[in-house]
């Protein structure tokens, strides 16, 4: 059995001057992967395989297993390709990718190299929210270092591979984390998904085939070709291989992220790395995912480890790995408000049943709140959330009715009291 | 062989609603059912416009897929099975229809859509349930001159992005666009920027609810008064082949829609909308004006206008006739007109009649053309056809030189499109005896015009017109003429001969 807790990604956490080039090289095989594969020890194909064999999925929060993903654009394709970084990191409650420009910001530039040379594309952007002004500045920093170490840029390491790197920033839309809408974005349009077919992998950026991966996929792809998919394997369970990076919030005694092996222990999670609750707070629910991953109760979260399969017999999802803890001193009906206020706020508005069904659910929680709400609209949330999921171009839609559902379904007794009292009192509960 | 035409030949044989159905490789589902009569209910697909698949309200049921589809964007592929009509399909597009009202103020009483609404129709097909939502609705911008052809209700809009595509794929002026998001999402154009083309009122057309409502129909007529007949546009010589809305039993026209063929898609331009105002009560000449001996010009009966008409030709010798002739009359106006006027009386002095600051090879690159009449075509035809040159030529100024004692004159139909038209008619006052066909009530001003009969309108003949590129285009199911007196070409010409051949 490999060590424990292994480190992929964080790989120079904790060292001084972690997110330097200097450091990456000395201390986590910095730029070594991309030596050996545009040396010639690996084709293109074999590249992609051995991403296949390590099972690495998706991190950005769908889990779409990521060499397969690779395999979508067509080979028969000359013309330009695109490779897109998605670091718009925009699901309430993750903040991991940004640990990761923090922290190890060139594991992500040498795991982008690697995925072009894999779809042969030649041009490459990483797209990040307008709120990561300060992880902005590293990326584009170590973009510049890895340029002046021949990393990126024509003939990179005397290959022949041409790989050019631009930073984007976006305007901090929820929207353009997902993938088509972030492409949307990037061509200066309004952030809107795009309907499918075709998906990007086949027309996407101007047109053009285009892979979008998240910060950390990437990140995990110097490792699996220095290492080995075999060893990749060692960590995590068999239908989720590797680490995770989680991102923790709440009443804890040391929220913040962390990479541990998937499958790894919630409970464990808790008590080793983050310290246990904050004194006198117990657990009220458990976000596992994001907001948009349903609640699951503390009864539920028994026996929970990290990993797709777990999360999905629970009818829940690891989502982008964004854990939140609502202790006992969150008030739910308040919080379910914030949860899809949010989500009618970021809504693009294009698709009928997301915009009008988010909006509407706002509307009903606002009566919730405010006490004007009829006791039949909270059951009545459950059936528009039903008819919006699955109904849309992305899964904004879904990703408001889960929680909702989840809420009403597990909690209703909670919003019922709420309304009741807030109806009472005349206005909000305070 | 291309390997283009090679593909569209290939075939997809699928199954919609337990049908066979066979169309060419690429067809989508909706593309397909709408070949076919099957109507999948839909707000943002339209035959002319690219693919959004953001209403989502054309879901249907694939055999063996979890998630239910938007057709629209559905390619049919060999042996797939389709349902439009399974019972979770009707639920979901019950919910699509819910969403849609959400937000939708109920003023149908006031709205001019209403009678031809999407969002009706389909309440009536798959809704007509009591909605469950209760809550205030949001309240958006109203009233929003966004054009000169244009009224915005955005708050009636359910966003469908139709008029945001045409903006961008058919005129190619990008004015529109989705500003906000989610349910603030609003239609709207740039800062300073108003809608300017030539084809606003297509917006009207293809708007499936009243966000987009014709300031110059607006409030005029409910549409179920309304009776539609097909015609052709004789505003230029593209021919749009269109329907002309009017109110028969009050004799009033109301407006003109374009009606889908391959001359002009599904679209016609806004001056071609305006060709039905002529043919309303206060704009034409209503009955037939005659100048007697003693220089009173009075109201005649048809019958005493013609046989006038007719004792002035048998005074005068067919030297001194001369026919002035515009392009606005059908082929078979024109064929009795030359057959009478030209093979039998002998007449040679033809002059064709345009309007002199013509630019006839204009064209905007979409449908409207700078010859601003509907057969210039035909008439050249017409003339060859009795050994005359067919030469398109303005033929006015070589009249007024001859000087003729009788000049016939069929007048243009459109005087908007003859800017030139009233110092025409005001020099051919100087003539001693003009009788003008018309169907312009301007003409009764000029008082130096010793005989005018009354014509009837395009809409209200048959007959056929040729446009640029030598199309047929019908004119088959005619309105009753707008006033009693109104005749066509081939009706006076035919009464005109009857009273000669008795004369004679």
């Amino acid at each position: 059995m490999a060590q424990d807790k292994p480190r992929i990604i964080l790989r120079t956490a904790g060292l001084a001057n972690p997110r330097a080039l200097k450091t990456y090289i000395e201390h986590a095989e910095g730029y070594t992967a991309i030596k050996k594969v545009l040396g010639g020890a690996m084709t293109r194909e074999q590249l992609i395989e051995e991403v296949k064999a390590s099972g690495l999925r998706g991190r950005g929060g769908a889990g779409f297993p990521t060499g397969l993903k690779w395999t979508f654009v067509p080979q028969s394709d000359t013309g330009p390709k695109y490779l897109i970084c998605n670091n718009d990191e925009s699901e309430p409650g993750t903040f991991k990718d940004r640990e990761i420009c923090t922290v190890n910001p060139h594991q992500v530039i040498e795991g982008m190299v690697l995925a072009a040379f894999a779809i042969r594309a030649s041009k490459g952007y990483i797209y990040t929210r307008w709120e990561f002004q300060a992880e902005i500045g590293y990326l584009v920093e170590a973009i510049k270092e890895a340029y002046a170490a021949g990393f990126l840029g024509k003939n990179i390491l005397g290959s022949g591979f041409d790989f050019d790197l631009d930073h984007y920033t976006g305007a901090g839309a929820y929207i353009c984390g997902e993938e088509t809408g972030l492409i949307s974005s990037l061509e200066g349009k309004k952030g809107q998904p795009k309907v499918k077919p075709p998906f990007p992998a086949v027309s996407g950026y101007l047109g053009r085939p285009t892979i979008v991966n998240n910060t950390e996929t990437l990140a995990n792809v110097p490792w699996i070709v220095n290492h080995g998919a075999k060893e990749f394997r060692q960590y995590g369970t068999e239908k989720s291989p590797g680490s995770k990076l989680f991102s923790i919030s709440g009443a804890l005694v040391r929220p913040g992220v962390y990479e541990v092996p998937l499958g790894y222990p919630f409970e464990r999670l808790i008590q080793e790395e983050c310290g246990g609750y904050l004194p006198g707070r117990s657990l009220q629910a458990l976000i596992p995912g994001g907001a948009s991953a349903p609640l699951l109760t503390p009864e539920e979260v028994q026996g929970l480890t990290l990993d797709y399969e777990a999360m999905a017999a629970r009818n829940t999802m690891l989502g982008s790995g964004a854990i939140m803890i609502i202790d006992d001193r969150q008030v739910l009906a308040e919080l379910l408000k914030v949860t899809i206020e949010f989500f009618a706020h970021e809504s693009c508005g294009q698709c009928t049943p997301c915009r009008e069904g988010t909006g509407w659910l706002n509307n009903i929680m606002d009566g919730v709140l405010d006490g004007t709400a009829k006791p039949g609209n909270v059951e009545l949330m459950r059936t528009v959330a039903k008819h919006m999921g699955g109904k849309t171009i992305c899964a904004l839609s879904d990703a408001c009715a889960m929680p909702v559902t989840s809420y009403v379904q597990k909690f209703s007794g909670s919003l019922q009291a709420y309304l009741a009292q807030a109806t009472a009192a005349g206005g909000h509960v305070k | 062989m291309s390997e283009a035409s090679k593909g569209s030949q290939e075939t997809v044989t699928f199954t919609l609603n337990d049908r066979e159905i066979t169309v060419p490789k690429g067809t989508t589902v909706m593309a397909a059912a709408r070949q076919q009569d099957v109507y999948i209910p839909h707000f943002c697909w339209h035959p002319g416009l690219k693919i959004a698949g953001v209403c989502r309200f054309c879901l249907v049921k694939v055999d063996n897929r979890p998630k239910l589809e938007i057709a629209c964007n559905l390619t049919a592929t060999p042996g797939m099975k389709v349902s439009s009509v399974l019972p979770e399909v009707k639920e979901a597009h019950k919910w699509a229809l819910e969403f849609h009202l959400v937000n939708h103020p109920l003023d149908c009483p006031i709205c001019d859509q209403a009678g031809e609404c999407k969002l009706q129709d389909y309440y009536m097909e798959v809704g007509k349930y009591k909605s469950e939502m209760d809550r205030p609705k949001v309240l958006k911008p109203k009233a929003l001159e966004i054009g000169s052809e244009l009224v915005l209700d955005t708050e009636r809009c359910i966003l469908c992005d139709r008029c945001v595509r045409f903006e961008e794929e058919v005129t190619k002026t990008g004015a529109l666009g989705i500003f906000n998001r989610g349910d603030r999402a609003v239609i709207g154009t740039y800062p300073d920027k108003k809608i300017e083309h030539n084809y606003q009122d297509n917006l009207v057309d293809i708007c499936p609810v009243g966000a987009f409502t014709s300031r110059d129909f607006r409030f005029k007529q409910r549409v179920w008064f309304l009776k539609e007949k097909p015609a052709v546009c004789p505003g230029c010589s593209t021919g749009c082949h269109v329907d002309v809305h009017a109110k028969p039993q009050v004799r009033t026209y109301f407006r003109l829609k374009p009606r889908e063929s391959e001359v002009n898609g599904f679209w016609m331009c806004d001056k071609g909308r305006k060709t039905y105002k002529h043919m309303n009560q206060e704009q034409r000449l209503r009955f037939p004006l005659l100048t007697e001996a003693s220089g009173v010009r009075r109201r005649s009966t048809v019958d005493e206008a013609l046989a006038a008409l007719a004792a002035t030709m048998l005074k005068a010798d067919k030297s001194e006739v001369a026919l002035l002739v515009s392009a606005a009359y059908t082929c078979e106006e024109y064929a009795a007109f030359f057959e009478f006027f030209v093979r039998s009386l002998g007449v040679t002095n033809v002059y064709q009649w345009r309007e002199p600051t013509e630019d006839r090879e204009a064209f905007d690159g979409l449908l409207y053309r700078g010859d601003h009449n509907p057969n210039t075509r035909g008439l050249s035809e017409a003339l060859k056809a009795v050994g005359l040159p067919g030469e398109v030529k303005d033929g006015f100024e070589a009249l007024l030189r001859q000087a003729p004692k009788l000049v016939i004159a069929l007048g243009p139909e459109l005087a908007f499109q003859f800017p030139s038209l009233p110092a025409q008619l005001s020099r051919l006052e100087q003539l001693p005896f003009v009788s003008l066909w018309t169907i312009d009530g301007a003409a009764v001003s000029h008082v130096g015009l010793k005989h005018l009969l009354p014509m009837k309108g395009y809409a209200e003949k048959r007959g056929r017109f040729l446009n640029f590129a030598g199309k047929v285009g019908e004119l088959a199911d005619p309105f009753p003429a707008g006033s009693e007196d109104a005749r066509d070409v081939v009706e006076v010409v035919a009464a005109l001969s009857e009273i000669l051949a008795h004369s004679l």
